[in-house]
C-alpha cells in the first residue's frame, strides 16, 4: 500500500462554513480555561469520571499469563464512553449558538448519550437510527424518547449505522443554522476525528495514571474494540509514543465473506466516504459493502482515519473476534470478574482471552470495556437461548 | 435572463461543442440515472429528455450512499444497483447518450471515482463523450480534489463545483480560481428533491457569484413545475431538473413519458 493521507473533509461545499466555524470553536475551546473547567466538571460530577481500572485477578489466574486489567468505561453515566465526546460537543454546540443537536446511533449508546447531554444542557435533540438497529436495540430507543429526544428511523440501505450517518448528514445540510451534528465516533470530515479523539483520550490518560499508582509501570498491551474507533483511539492515544502494543479488535461476525463481518483488516480498502478518506469495506466498483456484527456498534464499514494512519504505520495491530467469541467473552468475564460488558466491548475481551495466556506473567494487558451490557439484555438472552427469559417476555406481553 | 449575456454551450463547455442556443433564453439541464429503471431503458430516458427539449443531459452514476440526494433519487440509485448497474455499464450508457447531440455532464460521488482511479475514470468518461463532471462530495482543496481537478483540466473535462446559498464570498472566490464549465448552484441548503422552496437568499447569492466569476450559473434542487423554471429563469443561465423526472418514472412504466414531463417544464 502506498502511503495515504487519511482524513480530510470530503463534503459538499454547503458544509464548508459550518465546519470552519466548528474548527474555530474547537481550537478556541482547547485553549480556553472556562471550557476546560466546564468539561472537567461535567466529566467528574455528571458522568462520574474517573472510571475504575479493575484488576481482573480471577480472570488472570484462569488465563495463566499476563496480568489483566479492565478499564471500565461502562461505569460512565449512560453506560458507555460515548457520553464523554457528547459532553464536549454539547458544550461546543452551545458556544456556537446552536439550539439543537442531532446524532446518528448504531447500538443506541451514542444516541442515549447525546439525548442525555441535550437534556442536561437544554438543547433540542433528534437521533437518526437504522430501522434494523431499532429492532435490535428497542430499549435504548425507549430511553432516548424518555430523555426528550425524537428518534427518526432510517428505512433505506442496510438500515444500520452507515445509513443513520447518511440521514443525519442530510438533515444537517437542511438545518445548518440551528443544528450541531454530534458525530458519534472518530470519523466524518475534519475536525470530527481529531475532536472526538481529543475528548476521548482521557481514557488513555486515566489508564496511565491508574496503572502507575498500582503497578508503577506502563502496560505491555492496550486492547480495545473498533467500530469507527472512538473508545479505541481514546484508549491508545496516550501510549502512541510508548513501547506499548496497541491492539484493535474488529467485528469478525460469522465469516469472511462480504456481508458476514465488519473487519477492515479482512477486506478494507482505501476509499472516500461520509466525509473522510480511510479504509472501507467496499466492492470493486466502489460501492459500500453491507456489514454484519452481533453488536450494532461495530456494524459499520469505515475505520476512523487516525486509526487507519496508525495501522498504515504498523503502530496499530488490527485483529477480529467472531460473534460467538464475543458472546463467550461476556460470559467468561461476567462469571470470573462480575463485569457484564456490552457485546461491542466483548470483542476486546475475546482477544484478551487469546493473547493473555501467551504473554509472560509479569506483563500487563489493559482492555477497555467501552460499555456495560445492560443494553444487550435481550440479545444475550437470545444468544444464550434462555428459555425462561422468553417465557418472561411472553408474560410481560400478556401483562402489557 | 436579464442583464447578463446568455452564454452559448460553446462558451460553457469544450471548444469542440458546436451547439448554440438562442440568446435570451436559459438552457435546461435534465438529470437521469444510468441504470434506472434499467440500463437499456435509461438510454431511452435520455433520448426522451432530448426530444422534450433538454439542452444538457446530466447522467448520474449510481452510488450506494448518495449523501447529497433526497429519497427520490437515493432510492432510485439503490434500485439501479440492485438490478446490476455498475460503473462500466454506466459508461456504456454515457457513450450512447453522448450520440444524441447534447453535451453530457457526469455526476457521481467520490468513492467510485477513487476506486477506479482518478486518471482511469476521467479517461473513461472523456472517451465516452462527456464534457463535464460533478462530484458533490469532493471539494477542490482536498488531496484527491486537487488530483481530480488537474486530471480534468488535462482531459478538457469541466469540473463543475456545487455551491449553495450560505457559502461565503471568500470561499466562492477560492473556488472561482479553479472552476470550469458552470456553477451548479442549489436553490437552498439541503439535498435534492424535497420541496420547491427556494432560499430567499438565492437571488442575492447569485449576484455575488456573478460579481466574482464569469462562469454561467446553473440552478437546481426542487425544480418541479413550469412556474419553478420560469422563476429561476430570472436569475439562472441554466435551470436543472432531476427528481421530477425520476418521480415521473416511478409513477409510470412507460419511460418515454419523461419527454412530456420535460416539455411541460419548459413550455
Amino acid at each position: 500500500m502506498t502511503h495515504e493521507t487519511f482524513g480530510g473533509a470530503y463534503v459538499p461545499e454547503m458544509l464548508w462554513k459550518t465546519l470552519q466555524d466548528l474548527i474555530a470553536a474547537f481550537e478556541n475551546a482547547k485553549k480556553d480555561k472556562v471550557f476546560q473547567a466546564e468539561f472537567a466538571d461535567l466529566l467528574k460530577n455528571f458522568s462520574g469520571r474517573p472510571t475504575p481500572l479493575i484488576f481482573a485477578e480471577r480472570a488472570t489466574k484462569r488465563l495463566g499469563g499476563a496480568k489483566v486489567y479492565l478499564k471500565n468505561e461502562g461505569a460512565n453515566h449512560t453506560g458507555a464512553h460515548k457520553i464523554t465526546h457528547c459532553l464536549g460537543q454539547g458544550l461546543l454546540a452551545k458556544r456556537l449558538g446552536k439550539k439543537m443537536i442531532i446524532a446518528e446511533t448504531g447500538a443506541g449508546q451514542h444516541g442515549v448519550a447525546t439525548a442525555t447531554v441535550a437534556a442536561k444542557l437544554g438543547l433540542e435533540c433528534i437521533v437518526f437510527m437504522g430501522s434494523e438497529d431499532i429492532r435490535r436495540q428497542r430499549p435504548n430507543v425507549f430511553l432516548m424518547e424518555r430523555l426528550g429526544a425524537k428518534v427518526v428511523p432510517v428505512e433505506y440501505g442496510s438500515k444500520t449505522l452507515k445509513d443513520a450517518v447518511n440521514e443525519a448528514l442530510k438533515f444537517w445540510m437542511e438545518n445548518l443554522d440551528k443544528a450541531h451534528y454530534c458525530i458519534g465516533s472518530v470519523l466524518g470530515p475534519k475536525p470530527y476525528p481529531e475532536m472526538n479523539r481529543y475528548f476521548q483520550s482521557i481514557i488513555g490518560r486515566e489508564i496511565r495514571s491508574e496503572l502507575q499508582e498500582r503497578e508503577a509501570k506502563l502496560p505491555n498491551a492496550v486492547i480495545a474494540c473498533v467500530g469507527g474507533g472512538s473508545n479505541a483511539i481514546g484508549s491508545f492515544h496516550d501510549f502512541i509514543k510508548d513501547d506499548v502494543r496497541l491492539i484493535g479488535v474488529e467485528a469478525g461476525g460469522v465469516g469472511k465473506k462480504v456481508g458476514q463481518h465488519a473487519s477492515r483488516k479482512i477486506a478494507g480498502r482505501v476509499g472516500i466516504f461520509q466525509g473522510y478518506k480511510s479504509l472501507f469495506l467496499q466492492t470493486d466498483d466502489g460501492q459500500i459493502s453491507p456489514t454484519h456484527s452481533i453488536s450494532a456498534g461495530l456494524d459499520y464499514p469505515g475505520l476512523g482515519p487516525e486509526l487507519a494512519d496508525l495501522y498504515q504505520e504498523a503502530r496499530l495491530e488490527l485483529t477480529y473476534a467472531l460473534d460467538k467469541e464475543a458472546v463467550a467473552a461476556v460470559d467468561f468475564f461476567a462469571k470470573s470478574e462480575g463485569v457484564i460488558s456490552a457485546l461491542e466491548s466483548a470483542h476486546a475481551l475475546a482477544e484478551v482471552r487469546k493473547v493473555a495466556p501467551k504473554m509472560p506473567k509479569d506483563s500487563i494487558i489493559v482492555a477497555t470495556i467501552s460499555g456495560r451490557g445492560d443494553k444487550d439484555l435481550f440479545n444475550f438472552a437470545r444468544a444464550f437461548k434462555d428459555k425462561s427469559f422468553r417465557d418472561f417476555l411472553k408474560d410481560e406481553y400478556e401483562r402489557y | 435572463m436579464k442583464g447578463t449575456k446568455t452564454k452559448t454551450l460553446e462558451e460553457i463547455f469544450h471548444p469542440s461543442t458546436t451547439l448554440r442556443v438562442k440568446s435570451g433564453k436559459p438552457l435546461f439541464m435534465a438529470h437521469m440515472i444510468a441504470g434506472y429503471p434499467t440500463i437499456p431503458e435509461s438510454v431511452q430516458v435520455a433520448k426522451a429528455l432530448v426530444k422534450g427539449g433538454a439542452d444538457i443531459i446530466e447522467v448520474q452514476i449510481p452510488f450506494s450512499d448518495p449523501m447529497a440526494d433526497g429519497p427520490t433519487i437515493a432510492v432510485a440509485c439503490e434500485e439501479a444497483l440492485k438490478k446490476g448497474a455498475t460503473v462500466a455499464k454506466a459508461l456504456v450508457v454515457i457513450k450512447k447518450v453522448a450520440t444524441f447531440g447534447k453535451p453530457v455532464v457526469v455526476m457521481t460521488y467520490m468513492n467510485p471515482v477513487y476506486r477506479m482511479g482518478i486518471p482511469k475514470f476521467i479517461e473513461a468518461i472523456s472517451k465516452a463523450g462527456a464534457t463535464g463532471l460533478i462530484v458533490p462530495d469532493c471539494p477542490f482543496d482536498t488531496q484527491d480534489g486537487w488530483s481530480l481537478l488537474a486530471t480534468c483540466k488535462a482531459a478538457g473535462i469541466a469540473l463543475i463545483p456545487v455551491v449553495s446559498p450560505g457559502v461565503p464570498k471568500e470561499r466562492l472566490k477560492t473556488l472561482a480560481k479553479d472552476a470550469t464549465g458552470f456553477w451548479y448552484c442549489t436553490t437552498r441548503q439541503g439535498i435534492t428533491g424535497a420541496t420547491s422552496v427556494f432560499a430567499s437568499a438565492l437571488p442575492g447569492f447569485i449576484k455575488t457569484m456573478r460579481s466574482i466569476s464569469e462562469l454561467p450559473v446553473a440552478v437546481g434542487f426542487g425544480v418541479k413545475s413550469r412556474k419553478d423554471v420560469k422563476d429561476l429563469s430570472k436569475v439562472a443561465d441554466i435551470v436543472i431538473g432531476g427528481s421530477v423526472f425520476v418521480a415521473t418514472l416511478k409513477r409510470s412504466k412507460k419511460v418515454l413519458i419523461v419527454e412530456k414531463t420535460m416539455r411541460s417544464l419548459i413550455g
